[in-house]
């Protein structure tokens, strides 16, 4: 089992074209709360107007719940989730003017495109200013060394606060909803205590308690979800696919004859009465980690089921062998080896085919002197080329 | 038409969060806005420079990567002010104005506005994001650096308010 998300585009053309519409559920939520207009905005600096606090923690708050689920659960990647590098004094010093350009603004640079497209002018200014300050730092960060270091100050690569604090990543999100279900409520409290004070832009309609209720307990019961569900994905997509290309039967039969030392063959079938010589049944998990300690890096272990459909072993099994499934599982060991093959056409290689397979089958199935045929160089075959290769297996 | 309020914060929170998480499944990455003009000057200083642009620090990676708008947040961008303006016509909102205080006149709002614009494109580029790429996208991945980043956007916002007070209040 893999995760699902992030989804892989085959087609580029369409996963630009989720941008369009992704884009415009972003540029309409944040019109809807409010955040096309910079009065509203600045309204969080002299506290009268929480609103960038509630909506942005809000939206932190659904995601986050939604994504560390996701993962927690095993249908996303967080392995392949880009996520912002650290580079911690060019980002505290970057937030900081950034924190300055948006009070003077009134808006950020996200809401300053929401702001232009519904008519506002400073909207419009804003964006310009924030072109110009974008080619304005390219320069300088060229120029000025000392711009420079500070643009690679604090490098800490990928860093997820849960591991940076070393804490597991399911108690520290419910750790956030908590403290921020708290920071709510203080910035009601606030809200309320200097909106008297303060002409209004607009108001907000008052929060349903019945609304926060609901939110709440539905970011509750998705985290109680995710960790419900943590362990048992866990064992579940302990596999991992088979890497090396499927063994015919009549190469590992050869293999088996001459005795090759890096071969080892084990049997996942329970209760079987034949088995490949040599094979060990390793039915239950446990035996198969003691039998595959004898294996090395250099082993191929062949894997025997019943039909060959076998494609993931548990992700228990040592990393250094090569892994390989016996095509056609032991119904195709039974049917190519142990039965005798009578010839398809006066070909040649056909011929050649049936006479190796009946050597090797006579030697399996019980009459097994004739194992030297096997080994020998075939007769002299008037066609070169194709003759040469023995044509494998029955697919 | 008489303007309708606005949503519920905590409902426009929820809404804008639920697109985040689908872009986060979609794309594997967050929403973004400085995306924009960062590609575009690095589109401009490749028409003039290549050399230059490979070697800027904050352009290099855009020399061998294509045409720099051809980038699913540059797009994305496209798609917020269709929403915008869907979003302010359909409320009533859409109006050519400009935000201000009682106090201030037009011009000098307007003065203020770009001097921000500038400071907030010269930070992006600095802190390698704005307050939608780093606060909120990197904010809900729990990235360390975004939550500093988010902090910060807070604190020189709260230091400056009091002086720009006129513009508001």
């Amino acid at each position: 089992m893999s995760e699902i998300f992030p989804l892989v585009f085959a087609n580029d053309e369409i996963r630009l074209l989720t941008a369009v519409v992704l884009g415009f559920l972003f540029g309409f939520s944040l019109e809807r709360g409010g955040f096309g207009n910079a009065r509203k905005l600045a309204g969080q600096f002299y506290l009268h107007d929480m609103t960038v606090f509630k909506v942005m923690f809000t939206a932190i708050l659904v995601a986050m719940v939604g994504l560390y689920t996701l993962v927690g659960i095993g249908w996303a990647d967080m392995a392949r989730m880009w996520v912002n590098p650290t580079f911690m004094w060019a980002q505290v010093v970057g937030g900081f003017m950034l924190g300055i350009g948006f009070i003077m603004s009134g808006l950020c640079p996200g809401t300053s495109i929401v702001s232009a497209a519904s008519g506002r002018w400073d909207g419009v200014v804003t964006i310009a200013g924030i072109f110009v300050g974008t080619a304005l730092f390219t320069v300088a960060v060229d120029v000025l060394p000392g711009l420079e270091s500070l643009y690679h100050a604090g490098e800490m690569g990928v860093s997820i606060l849960p591991e940076l604090l070393g804490l597991p990543a399911v108690p520290f999100v419910l750790v956030v909803v908590l403290v921020a279900g708290i920071a709510f409520v203080g910035a009601e409290a606030v809200e309320r205590s200097f909106r008297a004070r303060r002409t209004q832009v607009e108001h907000t309609p008052r929060p349903v308690p019945l609304l926060k209720f609901a939110l709440a307990g539905t970011l509750g019961l998705v985290l109680v979800v995710g960790l419900g569900l943590r362990p048992a994905p866990a064992e579940e997509a302990a596999v991992r696919p088979v890497a090396g290309d499927p063994v015919s039967s009549l190469e590992l039969a050869e293999r088996i004859i001459a005795e090759d030392p890096e071969l080892m063959v084990v049997d996942l079938r329970e209760n079987a009465e034949d088995r490949v010589p040599g094979a060990y049944p390793v039915a239950p998990d446990s035996t198969a980690r003691a039998v595959l300690a004898g294996a090395s890096a250099a082993t191929e272990v062949v894997i025997v089921d019943g039909d060959g459909s076998v494609d993931v072993i548990p992700a228990s099994w040592p990393a250094g062998p090569t892994y390989r499934v016996l095509r056609g599982g032991w119904s195709g060991w039974d049917a190519e080896v142990l039965t005798p093959a009578a010839p398809q056409s006066s070909v040649p290689s056909e011929i050649e085919r049936v006479r190796r397979q009946n050597g090797i089958s006579a030697y399996f199935s019980g009459a097994g002197t004739q194992s030297p045929q096997v080994a020998a160089p075939p007769p002299a075959i008037p066609s070169g080329g194709g003759g040469a290769k023995p044509k494998r297996g029955g697919c | 038409m008489e303007a309708k309020k606005y949503w519920n914060p905590y409902l426009a929170g929820a809404l804008l969060g639920l697109t985040l998480l689908a872009t986060f499944l979609v794309t594997g990455g967050g929403l973004g806005a400085s995306a924009l003009p960062k590609r575009v000057v690095a589109l401009g200083a490749l028409a003039a420079s290549p050399e230059w642009t490979a070697a800027n620090p904050a352009l290099g990676g855009y020399v061998e990567a294509g045409n720099p708008l051809r980038n699913w947040l540059v797009i994305e961008v496209i798609g917020v002010l269709l929403g915008g303006f869907i979003g302010a016509l359909s409320a009533g909102r859409f109006k050519a104005t400009v935000e201000k205080g009682p106090r201030i006149s037009t011009r000098g709002r307007l003065r203020y506005a770009l001097a921000g614009g500038v400071i907030m494109g010269f930070a992006a580029g600095l802190a390698r994001g704005c307050t939608s790429g780093q606060a909120l996208s990197g904010g809900a991945l729990l990235a360390t650096g975004s939550w500093a980043f988010m902090l910060m956007v807070f604190a020189g916002g709260y230091a400056t308010a009091w002086f720009v007070r006129r513009q508001w209040i």
